[in-house]
């Protein structure tokens, strides 16, 4: 019966819980789309992340983070092809790629810049895809002297594909060397200051100018990112030589704008939660001035304190609820439609192409964004609740 | 005895104006008494009722009911006394508009974790009582006065309480109707045995009634007892309303 009043309540003055009604869809709405975008972009960074740079695991030597290296690659991995067996041995890896950083001066004779260089396998690398070609082609398979270069530092070197460069670096046991390599293509990352120092470079060309047959780092792929835990626990089991880092401790990018956007996210939801409050505690205190009469008829008959009170808290349940299906709705709607519409947003701080604007509708933003609406509705409706229980029923059987 | 009053008081304040609603009011009221508490506006004849029906705290004496003291119990506490003893008709319905008649006369019942079995029989059997059988599934908007209040009747009724309090029970009512409300009310005094009290200025109402107790400024000023009104002799109730009575 307490649920039937609250729910015939809720239609007694419709205009009024339409609006109510409206600010809690709107809410529910806002809550999931905006939900639905931060969660497309926390999986799309993440997986652009892993595919174009880190990988799920890095390999390295052990010592290799703890221990300051007093030359390059003293704590790099020296039987590359050993571990890779090893570790491609488990189903769920789908590769791995190997790969050098260096950095040095690159110079076209009369300027010379700093540069910091990946060496890469260049068939593995075009599996990664991190990089748009914007002018020349990709790394080529079979010449250790080609190199492609971020945007940004071809036009400071005022390079272009087919163009010669100095490399200038440190080798492993502490000399200076330097080679001579072709710009075979241009490059952007998306990442500015990325692309202006940026130089990728087969690993084989590196390790000549190096002076080494170590590679640094092993780059491990798997079908599936939610297996990266459990495929390092059991390769940090069968190889006691090597240490680990996933992707997470890597991506501190990534972990920024998650913490950004849980924070506007919170924030935003506090608003929400706020408008809600507001809203539905002014719906059901009108309704208690309305209805002071009715109250005292139910105290007079013997409805006790808290009974009145769980007929008002039942009401802004009813209106929770109520709001919250239609919000849901109304949010998955929207977002299939905006998904649909291909919509492109500017460039983020930092990148220099946008992307678009898609909602990942997953079941956990819907039933978060509903329990959101129907516990502020419900909070909201306490205070009334509990006023309309302490009414004194002399006073509202006479109130007019 | 049903009801004892003893010496009685209650004030309030109104502004910065002390006002004596009842000034030392003794009163017992027996078993299965019609009895009209009678006076002009002010006289204090609804704040005894409401004194009597446990929705208000005297300032003074003490408030015996069925044999328990509630003068010390808080109003909060005394939800159970009035559910199950008391039972309210008012001078404005007071139906839960939201509710069906059927639904409103059931509103008691659910109180009391009544089954729903019996539930419904009670309902059906009250509400055809009152001849509103045919109106069980309309809302209160739906009905017109006369049949308002016998839904009210019918759901004071139902819980089968000791004690009938009617606060102007026919004051927004048209003469007939009142008059057809008023056979009900002594029929279901006669016929259940339960206790009705009034408060009322209406001369028919005390006309009805076996004892009428006068109140003026706050007090009892004259209290008389008569046997069964002419009225109720000289007419049948269940006939007036076309009801078949429920404890023939």
């Amino acid at each position: 019966m307490l649920t039937r009043i609250a729910f015939r309540n809720v239609f007694r003055n419709r205009r009024r819980s339409a609006i109510t009604l409206l600010v809690i869809v709107f809410g529910a709405v806002g809550l999931i789309l905006f939900g639905g975008y931060k969660q497309q972009t926390f999986r799309s960074l993440r997986e652009s992340t892993i595919r174009s740079r880190l990988g799920h695991l890095q390999v390295y030597k052990r010592g290799f983070s703890t221990h300051e290296a007093k030359k390059p690659l003293e704590y790099g991995l020296d039987d590359v092809a050993a571990l890779r067996r090893a570790v491609e041995s488990d189903k769920r890896v789908k590769m791995t790629a190997a790969q050098i950083t260096l950095m040095g001066l690159i110079s076209n004779g009369d300027k010379s810049e700093t540069f910091l260089a990946t060496a890469v396998e260049p068939l593995k690398d075009r599996q990664m895809q991190g990089q748009r070609m914007v002018a020349g082609s990709e790394l080529p398979a079979n010449e250790p002297d080609a190199v492609i270069l971020g945007r940004g530092l071809a036009a400071s070197m005022h390079a272009k594909p087919g163009d010669y460069l100095t490399l200038m670096t440190t080798t492993s046991t502490g000399s200076l060397n330097a080679a001579d390599v072709r710009v075979a293509g241009i490059f952007m990352s998306g990442v500015k200051e990325y692309d202006d120092r940026a130089v990728k470079m087969p690993l084989i060309g590196a390790q000549q100018l190096l002076q080494t047959k170590k590679v640094e780092r092993l780059i491990v792929m798997l079908n599936d990112t939610d297996d990266t835990q459990a495929v390092r626990a059991s390769l940090g089991r069968a190889l006691p030589e090597i240490e680990m880092k996933d992707w997470s401790e890597l991506a501190t990018f990534y972990h920024q704008v998650v913490l950004l956007y849980n924070g506007i996210f919170g924030f935003l939801g506090l608003i929400v939660s706020a408008i809600v409050v507001f809203s539905v505690a002014n719906t059901i205190l009108m309704s208690i001035f309305e209805r002071t009469r009715e109250i005292g008829t139910l105290m007079a008959m013997g409805t006790t304190r808290s009974r009145v009170a769980r007929m008002f808290l039942a009401e802004g349940l009813v209106i929770g609820v109520l709001g919250a299906a239609a919000g849901v709705v109304g949010g998955a709607l929207l977002a299939a439609v905006i998904n649909r519409g291909h919509v492109m947003l500017p460039p983020p701080p930092g990148y220099t192409v946008g992307y678009p604007l898609r909602m990942l509708l997953s079941p956990s933003i819907l039933v978060t964004a509903a329990v959101i609406s129907i516990i502020t509705a419900t909070i909201s409706s306490i205070v009334p609740a509990l006023k309309a229980s302490r009414m004194k029923i002399v006073d509202a059987l006479g109130h007019i | 005895m049903l009801v004892n009053l003893l010496n009685v008081e209650k004030s309030y304040r109104l502004g910065s104006v002390d006002v004596r609603a009842l000034d030392g009011v003794g009163l017992d009221i027996g078993r299965g008494d019609f009895l009209a508490l009678a006076g002009p506006s002010g006289s204090g004849k609804t704040t005894l009722l409401n004194l009597i029906g446990c929705i208000d705290k005297p300032s003074g004496g003490r408030v015996v009911i069925d044999g328990v003291d509630v003068t010390a119990v808080p109003l909060h506490r005394l939800a159970a006394t009035r559910r199950d003893t008391l039972g309210y008709i008012f001078q404005t319905f007071n139906l839960i508009p939201v509710l069906t008649a059927y639904e409103n006369v059931e509103y008691p019942l659910l109180l009391q974790n009544v089954g729903r079995r019996e539930r419904d029989a009670r309902v059906r059997r009250w509400l055809d009582h009152v001849g509103l059988a045919a109106q069980a599934k309309q809302r209160p908007d739906q009905l017109s006065g006369g049949q308002r209040q016998r839904v009210a009747i019918a759901r004071a009724m139902v819980a089968e309480p000791k004690l009938v309090l009617a606060d102007e029970p026919t004051a927004n009512l048209d003469q007939d109707t009142a008059a057809h409300i008023l056979d009900l009310l002594e029929q279901l005094n006669r016929e259940t045995g339960t206790t009705f009290v009034f408060a009322t200025h209406d001369p028919a109402v005390m006309s009805r009634a076996r004892r009428c107790v006068r109140l003026r400024d706050g007090r009892v000023c004259h209290s008389e007892r008569s046997e069964e009104s002419p009225a109720a002799r000289d007419s049948s109730p269940a006939a007036r309303l076309g009801m078949t009575p429920l404890f023939a």
